[in-house]
């Protein structure tokens, strides 16, 4: 077989590659031609080579450089250019201001909402995150098994810290903390601190809470020592040096010393407290049995491990820790303690133990979405503002072209237009975000940021985002500008793409979809939390003030001498009060089998007065009673949730049983109907009632005449006065002390509410950029519709049609996501409303009518022009 | 002058275009310097050449006919230019001064 007498493909390939496009074909002709010499001349074989041998000595610079542009081309950035893009850019904005005034606002608007939200997620994930050393720090929890349940506690045992510490090497250090309210006196000045917290002298070595003044190692070793932040120092001590100084401490008081002052703890710490008092204080002074204590719970216990240990690990070694130390206790209080670490990082946002505070996963990802929301709908008004202003554009971008403008060029001058339009909201947006976080921070309830002062790398990333958000929202609106034909539109046959069209209305609904979820979320967020404050509690809350009013014969003394106030109906003593903390007592009662049934019970001690004051229903037996004198030992009420765990099917048959509780043995005496002791989020618990002793019971509760409560209140606090000239009048008012349970859900409603009507607000600018840019297109038709005779209100009407049919459509899709995801929410409370159809009809009207109020600024107004005006130019 | 002066590779070029007069390009030049110099050449330097003598102005050149045997492609036909004869004139001169300097065996 014979070769075809060709040049090898290859290489004429290789050719191609290579070589300018202007010199190929000479260069392949030249080759093309000395091949079919050579080959009658040498021989096909020779021929090949050599043209393989040229091909290859073609590869030289000149063959491979680009032909020379007749005209060159202009760097791609030119100062003059962008000179000229921002000059354009500036008159553009000063030119339309109502166009550029809703642009910059909605974006603006969403910015600070971003920025607000963005700052506020920072704040809870980074909790506690300020300690160094916080991967290794852990808390030491407890769950606690009876037989009837387990609890689970943030708190252990009192005797645990000591024997961790010995028993394994893998502890650095140790530290309990525990926040109490002490009383704390220094000469006249006397205050409740509510504040003040028991810590250990390993505090500071644990946590990175810095020492200003003092000796860390030292500060709190010895009992009735005192450590101030520099906040409490300046309270009690003004510019003086506190360290060395004495305050009374407690009640009865007395004088500790303070030995340092410290750095305020970050907003964002678990340890966070005024006063910090030496553990030892209340563990070598108070009572000096409790450090052998397996039984008693007190105190949040930290523990710092070794670099490199493995806390789960550690965790293994914990049953056979707590069985050796505890295990005979164990055994005879038939419950079984197990422990476990917490990592101190996730102990906000992720333990389910009980806090003082604690963070919200979910919250974090609502606010997170919504702050993304916002921003998407600000960025859709901008490309739906930016692209419906194209018309006017259009003759611009014309006559750029026809002068030689590439799109290129064009592109980058409308990027650079929408960049300089994100940099002035930029700007404006911190204005006020600077000027909203004092309020912000009120909202939120915490001290989110002291200030845009203290937040520059998240002025920063601001910066980075609005640039982003520029550009990429300028995208779109540069592409189709850039892409309008010269001839076309320079002609005046200029209409938009229903594409074009299609798209805005699109994203017009998203818009409205989105704030119809907010609005219907916030609806249902508001009748939920209006439920529970409205709920049958039970108990009566009503005028009701509490007072702290000690314990004993002190107190029973100060509740005799307001009795006979004119405005006082009655008083009752109680240790807890609904709505405040209860403690758990290991509690034994007989069961519907007769058997001892163990468990934890929550506790109300309360005097003779309690129950009928709070208008409880004593459902079977009877109330505490002063002429049993039997009551004040040997008796327990319970609520109808505790017979129903004992098995009894009704209250009647509970009445007469044996307990034991606290040192307390005898019979059952009565049983109370199910009342709410905590918020309605929770189910309501097994709750026993038993006579104070003579050391607790400081909460006097007074039932007062709804007439003059001033009057009254102050009648109560001269008498206070009077009788313990040295102690603060302290009280509240029930109503108020119960609903600050649901603090968190209003703060959660408050800033939904906000920023739902951020979302509305924005939706509504950019449907009134749309609505006027519409009315602008149809003015010709209006005209001729006026002239032959259609009222202003068809022509409203007409105008109207298109943006409510996209409001109508943006319901459909936003009902059935709102439903779900709030019967999802609805889903955390035992007891919760409905969510009734009337929500839905209220969310569907509000935003028709909002949208209706939009598009009347511009369709009026072009109804009621004069069809002389614009049917005159042409 | 720098830039008058001639590689001897690019002299050749140049008088190679000179003698075929009007019906210069790469592949005839090739041939022609191949039969007058009796040795093989490549037309990658060929080519270079006859670039560099078009960048110093040596040479002109314009698109010309193609044929069936170069599959169609054209031919770039380059002439030699006033500059280019006075450049071989210049070299000629210089030669022959040199060539009557050396002195004639006795």
């Amino acid at each position: 077989m014979k070769a075809p007498i060709q040049p090898p493909k290859w290489a004429a390939r290789l050719l191609h590659w290579f070589c300018a496009p202007h010199l190929v074909n000479e260069l392949e002709g030249d080759l093309l031609e000395l091949f079919a010499q050579r080959v009658r001349a040498y021989g096909i074989r020779e021929a090949r080579r050599r043209y393989v041998r040229d091909v290859v000595s073609l590869m030289q610079p000149f063959a491979m450089k680009e032909k020379r542009e007749k005209y060159p081309q202009p760097a791609l950035i030119q100062p003059a250019m962008i000179r000229n893009h921002f000059k354009i850019a500036f008159r553009n904005l000063a030119k339309h201001k109502m166009f550029s005034i809703i642009n910059v606002l909605g974006l603006s608007a969403g910015m600070t909402a971003c920025f607000l939200i963005a700052l506020y997620v920072h704040f809870e994930l980074t909790y506690d995150t300020f300690n160094q050393k916080a991967d290794r720090i852990y808390r030491v929890a407890a769950d606690i098994k009876t037989s009837s349940e387990t609890l689970r506690y943030a708190i252990s045992p009192w005797a645990m810290a000591s024997n961790m510490q010995n028993d394994f090497p893998e502890v650095e250090a140790f530290v309990r903390v525990q926040k109490e309210e002490t009383l704390i006196r220094k000469g006249d000045l006397k205050f409740i601190e509510e504040n003040t917290v028991l810590a250990d002298s390993t505090l500071f070595r644990v946590f990175d809470l810095k020492l200003l003044k003092g000796n860390p190692k030292t500060a709190l070793v010895a009992p009735l020592s005192l450590v101030l932040t520099e906040t409490a120092a300046r309270k009690y001590f003004a510019d003086a040096d506190p360290v060395g100084q004495t305050l009374m401490l407690g009640d009865p008081s007395e004088p500790a010393q303070v030995t340092g002052v410290m750095q305020d703890p970050p907003a964002n710490s678990q340890i966070k407290g005024d006063i910090f008092v030496s553990m030892s204080t209340y563990t070598a002074h108070q009572d000096k049995n409790i450090e052998r204590e397996w039984g008693s719970f007190g105190a949040i216990a930290y523990v710092l491990l070794k670099p490199g240990t493995v806390a789960t690990a550690m965790e293994r070694k914990f049953p056979a820790f707590v069985q050796n130390h505890a295990g005979k206790m164990m055994a005879e209080q038939q419950m079984q303690i197990s422990l476990s670490l917490e990592p101190l990082r996730d102990i906000y946002l992720h333990s389910t133990r009980p806090a003082d505070e604690s963070g919200n996963v979910d919250n974090l990802y609502i606010f997170s979405a919504v702050a993304f929301f916002i921003m998407v709908i600000a960025c859709i008004n901008f490309v739906n503002l930016t692209t419906a202003r194209s018309v006017e554009r259009a003759r611009e971008v014309g006559m750029r072209k026809a002068v030689g403008a590439p799109k290129s060029a064009l592109a980058r001058q409308f990027i650079t237009e929408s960049a300089l339009m994100c940099m002035i909201a930029f700007v404006l947006s911190m204005a006020i975000a600077a000027a909203l976080l004092p309020f912000f921070n009120a909202l939120a309830g915490k001290q989110v940021s002291k200030g845009i002062i203290h937040e520059l790398p998240f002025v920063a990333m601001g910066l980075v985002i609005a640039a982003l958000v520029g550009t990429t929202a300028g995208i779109y609106p540069a592409f189709v500008l850039s892409s309008f034909e010269p001839v076309k539109v320079l002609k005046g046959r200029f209409t938009t793409s229903i594409k074009g069209v299609m798209l805005r209305k699109g994203l017009v609904t998203v818009q409205f979809a989105i704030s119809i979820v907010m609005i219907i979320a916030t609806i249902v967020v508001y009748t939920q939390l209006d439920f529970m404050r409205s709920h049958e509690l039970g108990f009566t809350k009503d005028q009701m003030l509490v007072v702290q009013a000690g314990t004993g014969r002190d107190r029973d003394a100060f509740k005799a001498s307001i009795l006979n106030f004119a405005g006082v109906r009655s008083a009752a003593a109680s240790a807890a009060v609904p709505g405040s903390w209860t403690p758990q007592a290991y509690s034994k009662v007989e069961n519907i089998s007769g058997e001892m049934q163990a468990g934890n019970l929550d506790v109300y001690r309360v005097d003779f007065d309690f129950i009928r004051q709070y208008g409880l229903k004593v459902v079977a037996g009877r109330a505490f009673s002063k002429a049993y004198s039997t009551d004040s030992t040997q008796s327990l009420m319970i609520n109808e949730a505790t017979a129903k765990v004992l098995g009894y099917r009704s209250a009647g048959e509970a009445v007469g049983k044996k307990f034991e509780q606290w040192g307390r043995k005898g019979v059952i005496i009565g049983v109370v109907g199910d009342f709410h002791f905590k918020s309605l989020q929770e189910n309501i618990k097994p709750l026993t009632f038993r006579i104070t002793d003579f050391w607790n019971g400081n909460l006097l509760s007074v039932k007062i005449d709804g007439g003059d409560v001033k009057q009254t209140v102050s009648a109560i606090e001269n008498q206070w006065k009077q009788a313990n000239p040295d102690k603060p009048f302290i009280y509240y008012f029930l109503d108020e002390f119960y609903d600050r349970q649901y603090r968190a859900d209003e703060r959660f409603e408050a800033l939904f509410l906000n920023f739902a009507a951020l979302a509305i607000f924005i939706s509504c600018l950019g449907l009134l950029g749309l609505a006027s840019y519409s009315t602008i297109q149809r003015t010709k038709e209006i005209g001729v519709r006026k002239v032959m005779g259609a009222s202003a209100a068809s022509i409203v009407g007409l105008l109207s049609k298109d943006f409510l049919q996209l409001v109508g459509i943006a319901f459909v899709i936003a009902a059935p996501l709102s439903w779900f995801a709030m019967h999802r929410w609805l889903e955390g409370f035992a007891y919760k409303t409905d969510i009734r159809a009337w929500i839905f009809v209220a969310a569907g009207l509000l935003s028709t009518f909002v949208a209706l109020a939009t598009i009347s600024f511009q369709s009026i107004r072009a109804a009621l022009m004069n069809p002389v005006k614009s049917l005159r130019s042409e | 002058m720098k830039g008058t002066y001639l590689g001897e590779f690019e002299e050749v070029v140049l008088l190679a275009v000179a003698i075929l007069a009007g019906d210069a390009y790469g592949a005839s030049i090739t041939n022609e310097i191949e039969q007058q110099m009796g040795r093989s050449v490549n037309l990658g330097a060929v080519h270079a050449a006859l670039h560099r003598l078009e960048e110093k102005g040596l040479l002109s050149s314009r698109l010309g006919g193609a044929t069936a045997e170069r599959g169609g492609r054209s031919k770039r036909f380059f002439t030699v230019t006033m500059a280019g004869t006075k450049a071989l004139d210049n070299i000629r001169e210089i030669r022959n001064r040199m060539w009557n300097a050396i002195p004639k065996p006795a």
